[in-house]
């Protein structure tokens, strides 16, 4: 059983572009990542010399990939998905899926249906076997309130694949059947968005990462706080938990010592624990307890954290960052 | 008649230089103690010769540090070059940010310098360095560029302000004001802090116009009886400064956007760039030779691809709505629009995703009068060094008054000492000039 209190890096791989996001292939070392250098990897993280297979290319920052069964589908700021046979080993479909960057892309826990979020702010579901897309999923607004466009930054599907959360940048929070596309819920959490009319002129911040707990009644939403000099990511990391179905907030929980974005949140498999991970110049572990009221272990992370791929018993967690992938284990 | 007619530019309403001066003659000195009504150039020939005469400048100030990257050098395939694509402008072979579609169809009109080396990348010293051309020294403080344009291009029976510069926001504007150096405080610019309008400028309700005149009267005659027998230039300037406050009270209209169509606002964009950008360009409509319209807050340590991509669109519009405005009123030839900031900012991606400050190799923008459209030097492929035609800030600014037919080796003198518009031996950039 995985403990958080027996957290300890195992080894830092260090890369040649910034790792966006991180797919795991189940019961394995292998995974696969997208990166700045507009590359999808594949690599053994468990090999004794870290040789990161350059696969295939998007035409800008790879922000998703996400493993359905024997399929890789990853997206990038190019508005590509792109579909990967990983036992051919070919790219075996590409589609012009959104008009502007994608954000993140998201695989049911059953791998039936693969969701992709974009700044066009669209959320689109796509079978991913076929490749064919389900439905759209419109409602998160264009533009801020101050008239830039805005950016639809995270999702995440419930453990039974029923439900799809999805946020944005200023905030706001939907919850969508996935059967029917039906919005069945609204919330937000203000706070994670810092728009400056005063020094600035711009804004900064949004949410950055969903989970729903395993039973899928509470939604944890990432982020940061309130951003007094939007210069830089200098407020503390920011993690709200919502009983998502009441539309109600129950938890508001700021880190009393790292600052930065939560960039993605994992419950643990038996929801006793929530890993928030991110960063600003440096990274973060931050484990809370199921309630958002204790901070069970927070870590520091050798880079800016973006994404975390966990084992299924989340006793091997891996992170993807700034020019580098870090190992953990928190064997019990 | 609308606007546009108003200020078509058509040849069709020249005048010669003395037909010029007689019809001012005939005009009678009100409409040049007023310069401040729109509709008061009415007159086609008047308006005509107007802009023969004078070239303006309208100065984009990206307060901060803009990213060349993601504007106007960008890197496409480099681990420097960040997500943003690069699109072909109208200009055979250049390619800017694709965050810039309005200006890429607008190129043929820009020139843009990719080698700014100008050594400075803090913020204080830099937006100094970039508001004057060169640094004070012990016992001289260098007039700014508006400053310059004011004394050279403004006209002494001109009642609107000479210079008049914008910056709203509160982040980096004590570092960059605008300032007259030893030219005194008649070049001071006009500056809104607060909001679009000026404030203060108003006649107090409770005194007439005729009040409001014999005191000023009186003040002139106290002020002239003060005046004899000293020599001052600090007297004259303070003299000069009250003469012009009646023209700035009744330069209010000015300010007044709504006097622009919705489409016209629309153009421009409804935010607080687009509307000051609209208002400089009323205002060197009417005559003003230098608005600094100033743009913060560039600065993005953290999170530089998400600011860039609030701010570059909105710098894109305004640009664009500019050139094509001042196009259509026949005012772009006469005009020159500087986007400029203190620096640019680094190649390379910090672990926030941010850019930092970076004066080695940056750019800038030339657009309207004086200036060949296209690029002139070139970064390496990193962007981390000027490769080809490297230019410093003394040099852009020889470059900038020569586009303005202002000699850069003109002497100011203080005193008896002669002070050089730009650092001694600075030649300007002579294959951009038009």
């Amino acid at each position: 059983m995985a403990n958080p209190d027996k957290l300890k890096l195992v080894k830092d791989l260090s890369h040649k572009a910034i790792a966006f996001s991180i797919a795991r292939v189940p019961n394995s070392n292998r995974v696969y990542f997208g990166c700045s250098d507009f590359k999808v990897y594949e690599a053994d993280v468990s090999a004794s010399k870290f040789e990161p297979k350059d696969l295939y290319a998007h035409g800008s920052y790879v922000t998703g990939v996400a493993l359905a069964g024997k399929a890789l589908i990853s997206g990038g700021y190019d508005g590509k998905l792109t579909w990967y046979d990983t036992d051919s080993k070919k790219v075996i479909r590409s589609e012009e899926a959104h008009s502007k960057w994608i954000r993140g892309v998201f695989a049911s826990r059953d791998g039936k249906i693969v969701a992709s979020i974009a700044d066009d702010m669209v959320c689109r579901l796509w079978d991913a076997e076929s490749g064919k897309p389900l439905r759209e999923l419109r409602g998160h607004a264009e533009k801020t309130p101050h008239g830039f466009g805005s950016m639809l930054y995270a999702a995440a599907f419930s453990a039974d694949g029923k439900y799809l959360a999805t946020a944005d940048k200023v905030a706001k929070i939907k919850v969508w059947e996935v059967a029917t596309g039906k919005s069945v819920a609204e919330m937000e959490a203000p706070i994670m968005y810092t728009w400056d009319p005063v020094q600035r002129l711009h804004s900064i911040g949004g949410i950055r990462s969903l989970a729903f707990t395993p039973d899928g009644k509470t939604l944890a939403v990432g982020g940061t706080g309130k951003i007094g000099n939007i210069d830089h990511l200098e407020a503390k990391a920011r993690i709200e938990l919502f009983d998502w179905a009441a539309q109600k907030r129950l938890v508001e929980y700021t880190s009393d010592k790292y600052q930065g974005i939560v960039n993605h949140l994992e419950y643990a498999p038996d929801g006793s624990w929530l890993l928030g991970a991110g960063g600003a110049n440096e990274g973060f572990f931050i484990f809370i307890d199921a309630a958002g009221k204790k901070t069970l272990r927070g870590e520091k992370v050798g880079m800016h954290v973006h994404d975390v791929a966990s084992s299924e018993n989340a006793e091997t967690v891996i992170a993807a960052g700034h020019n580098k992938l870090a190992i953990y284990e928190m064997k019990g | 008649m609308g606007k546009h007619k108003t200020f078509c530019g058509s040849g069709d309403h020249a005048i010669s230089r003395r037909g010029f001066l007689g019809t001012a003659a005939a005009l009678g000195t009100a409409a040049f103690a007023d310069m401040t009504q729109l509709n008061l150039l009415s007159n086609p020939a008047l308006a005509g010769e107007l802009k023969k005469q004078q070239k303006r400048v309208i100065l984009l100030w990206l307060a901060g540090g803009a990213s060349q990257v993601e504007t106007w050098d960008p890197k496409p395939g480099a681990a420097t070059g960040g997500p943003f694509r690069a699109i072909q402008t109208a200009m055979p072979g250049v390619h800017i940010s694709e965050l810039m579609p309005r200006m890429a169809d607008r190129m043929k009109h820009t020139l843009v310098i990719r080698s700014l080396n100008t050594k400075n990348a803090d913020h204080g010293g830099a937006s100094k360095l970039m508001m004057r051309g060169r640094r004070d020294e012990a016992n001289v403080k260098f007039p700014d560029l508006g400053a310059v344009v004011a004394r050279e291009m403004g006209r002494a029976d001109s009642k609107v302000p000479d210079y008049v510069t914008f910056y709203t926001q509160t982040e980096g504007r004590g570092m960059a004001p605008g300032d007259a150096g030893f030219l005194g405080s008649r070049y001071a610019p006009m500056e809104l802090t607060t909001n679009n309008m000026p404030e203060n400028i108003r006649k107090v309700d409770g005194i007439s116009e005729l009040d409001h005149q014999q005191r000023a009267d009186l003040r002139d005659l106290l002020s002239k009886q003060f005046a004899q027998g000293r020599t001052s230039p600090t007297l004259g300037s303070q003299n000069e400064a009250y003469q012009r406050v009646r023209g700035l009270m009744s330069s209010e209209a000015l300010f007044d956007i709504t006097k622009e169509s919705d489409k016209v606002r629309d153009m421009y964009g409804r935010g607080q760039f687009g509307e000051q950008t609209l208002i400089a360009r009323r205002l060197i409509e009417a005559g003003v030779p230098f608005v600094r319209v100033a743009r913060a807050w560039w600065d993005s340590h953290g999170q530089n691809f998400e600011t860039h991509q609030e701010m570059v669109p909105e710098l894109d519009q305004v640009m664009a709505a500019l050139i094509d405005d001042l196009k259509d009123r026949g005012l772009l030839e006469h005009t020159l629009i500087i986007t400029l900031a203190e620096f640019g900012r680094t190649p390379s991606i910090n672990p926030s995703l941010g850019r930092d400050h970076f004066a080695s190799a940056w750019s800038c923008s030339l657009t309207g009068t004086g200036v060949k459209p296209g690029v002139y030097g070139k970064s390496d492929a990193t962007g981390n060094k000027v490769a080809e035609g490297e230019v410093d800030a003394a040099k852009l600014f020889a470059t900038i008054y020569s586009a303005l037919g202002i000699n850069p080796h003109k002497n100011y003198y203080l005193g008896a000492r002669p002070i050089p518009l730009v650092e001694p031996g600075t030649e300007p950039i002579t294959e951009v000039l038009a």
